[in-house]
């Protein structure tokens, strides 16, 4: 599979000598729907926004789509979609409007409702983002990163902090997009959410990549180093029992 | 965005509005007669003639009290001049009048009013004087009203709320709201777009120019309409003037909001900065009392120059080439403030 993403020896070193990100490198499939994992703190986050352009890069390459970010960070920026770990919207205006404005911002012309439709939020297209659930403002501000076609999305946690409706909800959505073909960069907390949704993982842990493949190698390696789970897994989990009982019907 | 901000937008004209109205009404109330407390002792025809003259002067507000009642309300300050007439006042004895005096008292901590309602008198009784003795008169005033730009307190004031308003629109309506959109993460989704930072700035500013002007325009129409402001210069000028303060002050709200990390930050800068300004740049009282060394460095305000130039076009009609050291104050201060806006900006 092509190569969309390099990233080459990646370093951020912050003023206070903080080693946030400590030389990472890996690349990412067109296509592919790309995890990284690792606790609070492991510089998942900053490596997202260096990829970006957010944040600037200490030392290292990011080649994305062919260009080097840093070269041209207005024209990287125009091809990709970003959602933030904690999106905020311009209070007052409606769903629709703000679509609006974030296409104007990328040149790009789109129909509002079409996209709301796609996030399952065409209903809601005339409130105010504060009138929004949790669910409804993570699958808004997903498509707020999709007004400019982008040929990659950056959900930085986009679950955390949903109710397991709301979160099997959004696998959906990013089933979805990876299905139009457009390559997703996710990092999470939850390796269930990672097994289901990602080709590949990435784990990150102290500002390094511990390893990196699909979840069923990584666990398959795993076993083969003999490790045995403290409890006999049953094939079902809680999430699913939660789910059994209470539906999959979103309550927003 | 603003404009379903309802709350802010009433807010923000309702404050000018208020001040304007209450010094319209008390540049109303506050007229200009000089009270004068009579007393008449005599009956003859020539007292008469005295105070049908004394009341056809417009400036006097005549109440005809006891001498002692006048006495008291002349301590108290309430009249400003006391006139009592005696009773012998004009009385002719054997068809040659009697010699005699109008007495007239005033307050002397306070003796302007009384001593011009004093003029007017002797000029009366020196009229009368030269009725009843026959003398001609040979030297004379001749004098007539003119209609002049009549410009009163209100004419001083409304520049300087205007200009009070332009600044606390632009440093707080710009701090508050910027600032508000750094802490909330905003500012942040829009840095993630391809739109450089520099043009978000400049439509931000560009419809807080519209917003300001729209409000200034609000105020000069109340001003004239309700409480009569006179405008000499040209509105062209004004505004000139008008969007040359704004774009100061907006510079001014970009640099703390740019600065600040969230709110917090932004009221005590913000008070800081427009406080020494809103007292003392001369927008509600001249700055003509302040000593020579609190004088020279409130000169160099940007309000100062704002609130002055707005004033010479409004109340003297001056052009904007012949207000050069307030343009360069201006543009001093336009220039410093976006330099340092950009120096010390921060997205987070």
């Amino acid at each position: 599979m092509p190569v969309i993403l390099e990233v080459i020896n990646l370093t951020k070193t912050y003023d206070n000598d903080v080693h946030a990100v400590k030389g990472i490198s890996f690349s990412v499939n067109r296509g592919e729907v790309f995890g990284i994992l690792g606790p609070n703190g492991a510089g998942k986050t900053t490596t997202l926004e260096m990829i970006e352009g957010l944040r600037s890069i200490t030392s290292g390459d990011v080649i994305l789509d062919g260009i080097k970010t840093t070269d041209q960070p207005y024209l990287i920026k125009q091809r990709i979609g970003i959602q933030l770990q904690s999106s905020a919207f311009f209070q007052n205006l409606k769903l629709t409007e703000l679509l609006e404005m974030f296409a104007d911002l990328y040149g790009s012309t789109i129909n509002p409702l079409e996209l709301l439709a796609d996030v399952g939020l065409k209903d809601k297209a005339h409130f105010l983002v504060k009138k929004l659930s949790g669910g409804q403002k993570q699958r808004f501000s997903i498509a707020t990163t999709l007004v400019n076609r982008p040929v990659m999305v950056f959900l930085d946690e986009p679950t955390t902090g949903l109710d397991p409706q709301a979160r099997r909800n959004l696998w959906d959505l990013i089933t979805q997009i990876k299905s139009r073909g457009t390559t997703v960069i996710i990092t999470t907390h939850y390796m269930e959410e990672a097994k289901f949704l990602c080709d590949r993982v990435a784990i990150m842990d102290d500002g390094k990549i511990v390893a990196l493949d699909s979840p069923d190698q990584l666990i398959r390696q795993l076993l083969s180093r003999g490790f045995k789970p403290h409890t006999e897994v049953p094939p079902a989990t809680l999430d699913d029992v939660f789910i059994d009982l209470t539906g999959k019907t979103l309550r927003d | 965005m603003y404009y379903r901000n309802k709350g802010a937008i009433v807010f923000s004209l309702l404050i000018p509005i208020a001040l304007l109205s209450i010094f319209g009404f008390l540049s109303k109330g506050r007229g200009t007669s000089i009270q004068i407390g009579l007393t008449n002792h005599a009956s003859g025809e020539v007292s008469k003639q005295f105070i049908e003259k004394l009341k056809s002067v417009k400036a006097f507000n005549i109440r005809e009290i006891t001498e002692e009642e006048a006495a008291a309300e002349l301590g108290k300050g309430n009249i400003d001049l006391q006139v009592i007439v005696p009773e012998n006042f004009g009385t002719m004895e054997s068809d040659k009048p009697l010699a005699s005096s109008i007495q007239t008292r005033f307050n002397s901590a306070k003796p302007q009013s009384g001593q011009i309602a004093n003029l007017a008198i002797v000029e009366i009784v020196s009229n009368l004087d030269r009725q009843l003795t026959h003398s001609p008169s040979v030297l004379e005033v001749k004098s007539e009203g003119v209609s002049t730009n009549n410009l009163g307190y209100f004419d001083f004031i409304l520049p300087g709320i205007l200009s009070m308003t332009i600044m606390q629109l632009g440093i707080f309506g710009v701090a508050f709201s910027f600032v508000a959109m750094k802490a909330s993460g905003a500012l942040r989704r829009i840095q993630a777009t391809p739109v450089h930072p520099v043009y978000f700035v400049f439509a931000q500013a560009f419809v807080r120019l519209l917003v300001t002007l729209a409000n200034a325009f609000i105020l000069i129409a109340v001003g004239t309409y309700f409480f009569g402001f006179h405008m000499v210069g040209s509105y062209f000028s004004f505004a000139m003037v008008c969007i040359v303060g704004i774009l100061i002050f907006l510079g001014i709200g970009f640099a703390i909001a740019g600065w600040a990390k969230d709110e917090t930050q932004v009221a005590p800068v913000a008070n800081l900065i427009q406080l020494p300004m809103l007292l003392l740049s001369g927008i509600f009282f001249p700055r003509d009392g302040f000593p020579s060394w609190l004088k020279s460095i409130t000169d160099y305000f940007p309000l100062t120059y704002v609130s002055h130039s707005l004033r010479k076009i409004a109340n003297e009609g001056v052009s904007l080439v012949d207000l050069p050291v307030d343009f360069i104050g201006m543009g001093v201060w336009l220039v410093v403030v976006y330099v340092f806006a950009v120096r010390v900006f921060k997205w987070e």
